[in-house]
């Protein structure tokens, strides 16, 4: 490979596509024989952390009844505090923009104790039920816990899992496995599209007003993602239901946020977002075309419709070509 | 032999090295415009979510051809169920070779019609020889050479790669039980004698056309050697192609063998990754641990799961934490340091969605069913679901 790599930047050299002392200073760069283990050694971290609270997870779950309680609860405890004992040694304090900690370590303890204090809200709610029966608020505490380390620690996957948390307290299950295989019944339940469909414009609310007050600004994303997929699953599920008003009105909600979204990824420079409010407008347009056909009867003709298919799919092939030609364009302009 | 013009092939690398070049700071943002715009190239898709969506669009359009064709064949029936996925074949052929005339390289159009075409030379052979499974691991590996050869098509080589190995494995099914008993070492030996080939070709190589091709299929030696003898694989196979059980206090033959090659391969994979810097081998190595002991748990229960969990997750964070430590201030060779030319680090930014997956808070009540909500677990009654 490195010979190939070298032989293309003297080739861009030769042809006078960067200059001497660019050229000079990669090739010192690559003299330096440089093997970076920067992403694998963060990655283990990672893993590490997941093993730990997955284990310790499963061992509380296994021993609910044998361990003593008090036991647990204080070993728990204990974990949490060192945990954060360490990141608040560390942090730099409240901060309105990207910051990161010096360790890379530290990134990842964030992590830890904010799973752990889940787990430890969790155990005590089911063991002692401090909140009684308002299960509502026994999930809005992690959560709430979740949205400050995020914040004040400035960790994105801490925010995932507050976002996660703010879903789950309208019931709704965003993680990704359940959010594509429905288990939250959206079309049995038209309330929680509702709430759905408002908790995603609550987000991009959020999204927007922080962005004002340049609060944290890269969380854009990471926001704009949950609202899209929620939104757009939420409505699109919806689209198949018999009452012709209601399918209209999820009809034109999703209209409404595909041009908001398609301003929002050319805003943020995001392919992610452009590509699958593509996807989501794609397949709701479909369902559109179908369900204005579904009372047509064209049992004569169906033949026609299976010639005119490659047709049909070739025009979109182009469509989209252009459409991420343009966005290419915009975006490294 | 390639269908693509060599000129623009070369300006694809120049390009590429000019995208890192600038991500590593060493050119400016105007620099890397210029040279993009100075040099054409072929139509690509760098971002995988585009690639993939263009995938699945491609393989609607496909489909739809396919089915258009049948609507003319229905009334030959029989005969036309015979023939139709030649036709089909023949269409995804086709299909990649008008789009690598339009200059379509790696942009997932042209994944759905060569990949598309293999699947149905794979159909055709079955339906024809009633699935004998050794013709069609054998046309496949052709056909998908083929692609790889003319279209540079690197999908296809993994293809080529999958049915070559079938195509070994099936002949030696050929000869018996005696054949099969000899597998293990028959692909270790395999597997051993195409690594240093691929490595040799690639040392050689002039142009760097079939570079990540050859890569491939070298990086697939590697995993195939580990399998070939690690004693998980070669215990259940053995059990499910010889019908042997293996009886309390008794072992499979050579399990010394098999039991010292599961540990020493992936530790010499690491040792050697990290001497010859060869970042894919230390991958491997890892996911061979990890492999090798997950097949030390398949058989002894050392420890109850979530311990072995805890365990684990605290010594890998030791190790992790005391390698930083150790490298961090190292400035050549192995380092702690983001490298400026290679980033390897596109994976962590899926580190988000992987905690939300496996951490995500989950709603409290999903039925409004009571049976449900009071039988539930942890998850059930409680205020998430950490598992």
């Amino acid at each position: 490979m490195e010979k190939f790599k070298e032989k293309a930047t003297l080739a861009l050299f030769e042809k006078g596509l960067i200059t001497e002392n660019q050229f000079e200073e990669i090739k010192t760069y690559r003299n330096l024989n440089i093997f970076s283990l920067n992403a694998e050694l963060k990655f283990f971290l990672y893993l590490s952390v997941i093993l730990f609270t997955s284990g310790i997870g499963i061992l509380i779950y296994e021993n609910i009844d044998s361990i003593g309680h008090i036991a647990i609860l204080s070993l728990l405890l204990i974990v949490i505090s060192i945990c954060f004992f360490y990141c608040f040694k560390h942090s730099r304090g409240f901060k309105r923009e990207e910051t990161n900690f010096e360790h890379p370590v530290l990134e990842y303890l964030v992590l830890a104790g904010n799973i752990l204090t889940c787990i430890f809200i969790g155990y005590l709610q089911f063991q002692y039920k401090p909140f009684g029966d308002h299960y509502g608020l026994a999930t809005l505490v992690p959560t709430t816990v979740s949205f400050f380390c995020a914040y004040y620690f400035d960790n994105r996957s801490v925010l995932t899992i507050a976002i996660t948390g703010l879903a789950a307290y309208i019931g709704l299950s965003v993680t990704p496995q359940d959010i594509f295989n429905d288990s939250n019944n959206l079309y049995a339940s038209q309330n929680l599209s509702y709430s759905a469909v408002i908790l995603g414009v609550l987000l991009i609310l959020w999204t927007i007003y922080s962005r004002r007050i340049s609060l944290k600004t890269h969380f854009g994303l990471v926001f704009l993602t949950f609202a899209l997929h929620i939104i757009s699953i939420a409505t699109i599920s919806n689209l198949t239901n018999y009452s012709t008003l209601i399918w209209l009105i999820f009809g034109l909600m999703l209209v409404g946020s595909t041009y908001y979204f398609y301003k929002a990824s050319y805003q943020y420079k995001a392919m992610s977002l452009y590509v699958f409010m593509i996807v989501y407008a794609y397949i709701g347009a479909n369902i559109f075309i179908f369900r204005i056909f579904e009372n047509v009867d064209f049992s004569q003709m169906w033949e026609l419709f299976i010639f005119l298919l490659p047709a049909y799919f070739v025009g979109s092939i182009i469509m989209f070509i252009k459409l991420i030609k343009n966005f290419h364009k915009e975006i490294t302009a | 032999m390639i269908v693509y013009d060599k000129n623009r092939l070369d300006n694809e690398v120049l390009v590429d090295e000019a995208d890192t070049l600038y991500k590593g700071g060493f050119i400016s943002k105007e620099q890397k415009k210029i040279i993009e715009k100075e040099l054409t190239v072929l139509k690509s898709q760098n971002n995988i979510l585009v690639r993939i969506g263009f995938f699945l669009l491609g393989s609607l359009l496909y489909g739809s051809i396919c089915a258009a064709i049948s609507l003319f064949g229905l009334s030959g029936e029989h005969f036309f169920f015979q023939i139709c996925c030649y036709i089909f074949a023949i269409v995804g052929f086709a299909g990649t070779e008008i789009l690598a005339n339009q200059n379509y390289h790696n942009h997932g159009l042209d994944d759905a019609f060569a990949l598309g075409a293999l699947l149905n030379v794979g159909i055709a052979i079955a339906v024809t020889t009633d699935g004998y499974e050794m013709m069609i691991a054998l046309f496949v590996a052709i056909a998908a050479l083929f692609l790889f050869i003319r279209y540079l098509h690197v999908l296809s080589m993994l293809v080529f790669c999958f049915s070559v190995t079938a195509f070994l494995f099936y002949v030696m099914f050929e000869f018996g039980d005696v054949g099969k008993a000899i597998l293990p070492f028959v692909a270790m030996i395999f597997a051993g004698i195409f690594y240093f080939i691929t490595k040799k070709t690639i040392q050689k190589l002039k142009e760097n056309y079939y570079y990540n091709g050859l890569l491939l299929a070298n990086s697939f030696c590697l995993v195939l050697f580990y399998f070939s003898c690690n004693y998980l694989v070669v215990r259940e196979l053995s059990g499910e192609l010889l019908g042997t059980e293996v009886k309390p206090g008794k072992d499979i033959p050579f399990a010394l063998f098999f039991y010292l090659f599961t540990f020493i391969v992936p530790i010499f994979y690491f040792f050697q990754a990290l001497k010859t810097k060869d970042r894919i081998m230390l991958w491997l190595s890892f996911l061979a641990i990890a492999f090798s002991i997950y097949t030390i748990r398949f058989y002894y229960s050392v420890l109850p799961i979530e311990v072995a969990l805890t365990i684990g997750g605290i010594v890998l964070f030791a190790i992790a934490y005391f390698s930083i430590k150790k490298l961090k201030e190292k400035e050549s060779g192995l380092t702690f340091k983001p490298d400026r030319i290679n980033h390897s680090d596109n994976f962590l930014n899926a580190e988000a969605l992987v905690v939300a997956s496996t951490f995500g808070i989950k709603p409290e009540m999903k039925t409004d069913s009571p049976m449900e909500f009071g039988g539930g677990g942890f998850s059930g009654g409680g205020s998430e679901g950490n598992f």
